[in-house]
């Protein structure tokens, strides 16, 4: 019996793997021959970042983690826009180490793909890849994350929100809504996180020298709505009635900060996220949140494959494409579509 | 006899080291910070414990056992995740269940895999529930695609998710009742039946217990059952105090059971440990981190503390034996 079990269980794992590596872990280019390719024969271009030799343009998304929601929503929209720049697209995992983005690098290097997009879990340790990758011919494009400043040379662009942005935006946001000044609270994202210290640093900058009081200001451990909602309930208890706005750096953790304030009972605080995710659509449209500030993954895609497309033409391209912050306030939210995430 | 009194002092004074912590903790706090010790606080605190008290009560008997349990993680993701999605379908009760017993499903077949696999030492033990977690993310991710599932949008009644999550009967939240109920009947099974304090005998010697008869294997299948189940439960009343479920919701509470349960004085080794003592240590945990907000500390200095309470609980448990 035990033997039997643990044969079926074997069995199970088996049938699970081979059902996974049989997913196509590639999108499909279908029978489309890959434009790029048959564009560019024998040009320079060509020359310095082919396709394959069947034509194929394979291009790699290496991301932190497919855990963290706005990644695998943006895996979706690789694979989504794949076919119509007849691209092939394979995604990498960091899974928040950065040495398994060094070793993506080198299985692209040495499988021969076309162009790189990649949102690196730290950019830095990333430039001898990227120099390595360049060497190798292939296009290296930054995807909602940037190299540190002075190292530019390393990539051939970069394509994404600017999470400096969000905090100005939500800052901007505030001084319209509350001219007469507001007393403010913010609850960062994981402490450390790129994303976290921009997102602080936009935020703080920008207030600099108004009248709008940051009362507190306190990051989380991890991306997570319970740490949020606990840091919220710290808020209350510390500074109670004095809170008028909350600037929360992601929309997950605003539904953290939105049940902490239902259950003391204050529903006027006004409720900034960042994101554009559906939970942060689901809490504009309801009311609980004014504002989520959302970033398109489908527009950054399309971004990054128009780049990869034009250097492989060797046309002019924007070295740096800032995907413009979707403002998603009750007036503004039927103007965008609802996010898939 | 004044020795006599000076060694019952000392003596009573290290067994109830966590207590001692406690006290001191809120009076340096409620001097700095007064509002530390407001009534808003203390409903505050009783709110910031869960899910961590119904962890650390499954860990606790995984870690008497001499065993320890790193697949809360990925139990109490999948659980949360299929308890939300499973409202619609199943209605709220339906889905509370099946969030329950999904964890204890799991539990049950880390053991069974413990068991046939042969782990009877720790670190093999850790490897294999490490990799159990990794399987069931991946499974809640598979199912939720990395989304988050708000219980909000359900469109059957939610409400007893609501009354866990921010319901009170007075001043007490609807979650504390139900807890001490159940560690009521956790620790009367620990301490009054033979299935229970057999876990203790495992614990202190497994070669020893296997020699007198007693089945091991069926004991550690136990503790995993039990360590899933209230996986199971916490996943269920995290659900229900965020009002979200992810697939990583998880993440970190594995480390902060151990935590809870080793400074409550239950021994890494096994063998000896008490569930009322477990909730002493999740008091202090949470505690801990309450005080250091209030007190505007950074979350990397919290982490700090953590730490260092960690090592420090590790070190008295150490000389205790000594």
């Amino acid at each position: 019996m035990k033997k039997l079990m643990v044969l079926l269980l074997t069995m199970v794992l088996v049938l699970g793997i081979v059902a996974c590596t049989s997913t196509p872990a590639e999108a499909p280019a279908g029978d489309k021959q890959a434009p790029a390719g048959e564009e560019q024969g024998g040009t320079d271009a060509d020359a310095d970042k082919p396709a394959d030799k069947d034509g194929e343009v394979k291009v790699a998304f290496i991301t932190q983690s497919l855990s963290n929601a706005s990644q695998a929503y943006a895996w979706t929209q690789f694979q989504k826009y794949a076919d119509d720049y007849g691209f092939t697209v394979t995604v990498f995992e960091e899974d928040y180490d950065a040495q398994n983005g060094v070793a993506a690098i080198g299985t692209c290097i040495a499988q021969g793909y076309t162009a790189i997009c990649i949102n690196p879990t730290d950019p830095s340790a990333m430039i001898p890849s990227f120099m390595e990758a360049q060497e190798a011919g292939i296009i290296v494009g930054m995807y909602s994350s940037e190299v540190p400043e002075g190292n530019e040379k390393y990539r051939d662009f970069m394509c994404g929100t600017d999470d400096y942005m969000a905090g100005e935006v939500a800052a901007q946001t505030l001084m319209e809504e509350f001219p007469d000044g507001v007393k403010v609270v913010q609850v960062g994202g994981q402490s450390g996180h790129s994303a976290q210290i921009k997102r602080n640093d936009g935020f703080v900058d920008t207030i600099k020298d108004t009248n709008i009081t940051l009362l507190d200001s306190k990051d989380c451990g991890a991306w997570a709505s319970e740490d949020a909602m606990a840091i919220m309930e710290d808020f209350i208890v510390a500074y109670g009635d004095e809170i008028q706005a909350v600037y929360c750096h992601w929309d997950v953790g605003a539904t953290g900060c939105i049940e902490a304030l239902k259950n003391a009972g204050m529903d006027d605080v006004y409720v900034i996220g960042v994101d554009g995710c559906s939970v942060g659509y689901d809490q504009v449209i309801e009311g609980t949140q004014a504002l989520s500030i959302g970033q398109s993954f489908s527009q950054m895609t399309q971004d990054a494959f128009d780049n990869i497309t034009k250097i492989m033409k060797g046309e002019d391209f924007d070295e740096v494409v800032w995907t413009k912050l979707d403002i998603v306030t009750k007036d503004t939210v039927n103007d965008f579509p609802y996010p898939e995430w | 006899m004044k020795r006599d009194i000076s060694a019952r002092f000392t003596r009573s004074l290290r067994n109830n080291l966590v207590l001692v912590g406690i006290i001191a903790l809120i009076v340096v706090t409620a001097i700095i910070e007064p509002k530390f010790i407001s009534s808003a606080n203390l409903t505050n605190v009783m709110r910031q414990l869960w899910p961590l008290p119904f962890i650390a009560l499954g860990m606790t008997f995984v870690i008497i056992g001499g065993f320890i349990d790193l697949s809360v993680v990925g139990m109490i993701s999948l659980s949360g995740v299929v308890a939300a999605s499973l409202i619609n379908p199943l209605g709220q009760v339906g889905a509370i269940l099946s969030g329950i017993l999904l964890g204890g499903m799991m539990g049950y077949l880390n053991g069974f895999v413990l068991t046939t696999v042969g782990a009877m030492i720790q670190a093999e033990v850790l490897f294999i529930t490490f990799g159990m977690s990794s399987i069931y993310t991946a499974i809640a991710l598979l199912l939720t695609n990395a989304e988050t599932l708000r219980i909000a949008r359900s469109t059957k009644p939610y409400n007893i998710f609501t009354a866990l999550g921010s319901g009170t009967v007075g001043m007490i939240p609807v979650v504390l009742i139900v807890f001490l109920v159940i560690l009521v009947i956790m620790h009367l099974f620990y301490k009054k039946t033979l299935a229970g304090r057999s876990i203790s005998l495992m614990g202190g010697n497994k070669e020893a217990a296997f020699l007198t008869g007693y089945n091991v294997k069926r004991s550690m299948r136990l503790v995993y059952t039990i360590s899933g189940i209230m996986s199971g439960m916490g996943a269920v009343s995290l659900v229900s105090r965020v009002t979200t479920a992810t697939a990583t919701s998880g993440i970190g509470y594995e480390t902060n059971a151990i935590l809870c349960v080793v400074v409550g004085g239950t021994s890494l080794k096994g063998g000896k440990g008490s569930v009322i003592r477990t909730m002493l240590g999740v008091l202090l945990v949470v505690l801990l981190g309450n005080c250091m907000n209030l007190l505007g500390l950074s979350t990397f200095m919290q982490t700090v503390m953590r730490g260092a309470v960690l090592v420090i609980a590790i070190w008295l448990d150490n000389r205790r034996e000594l």
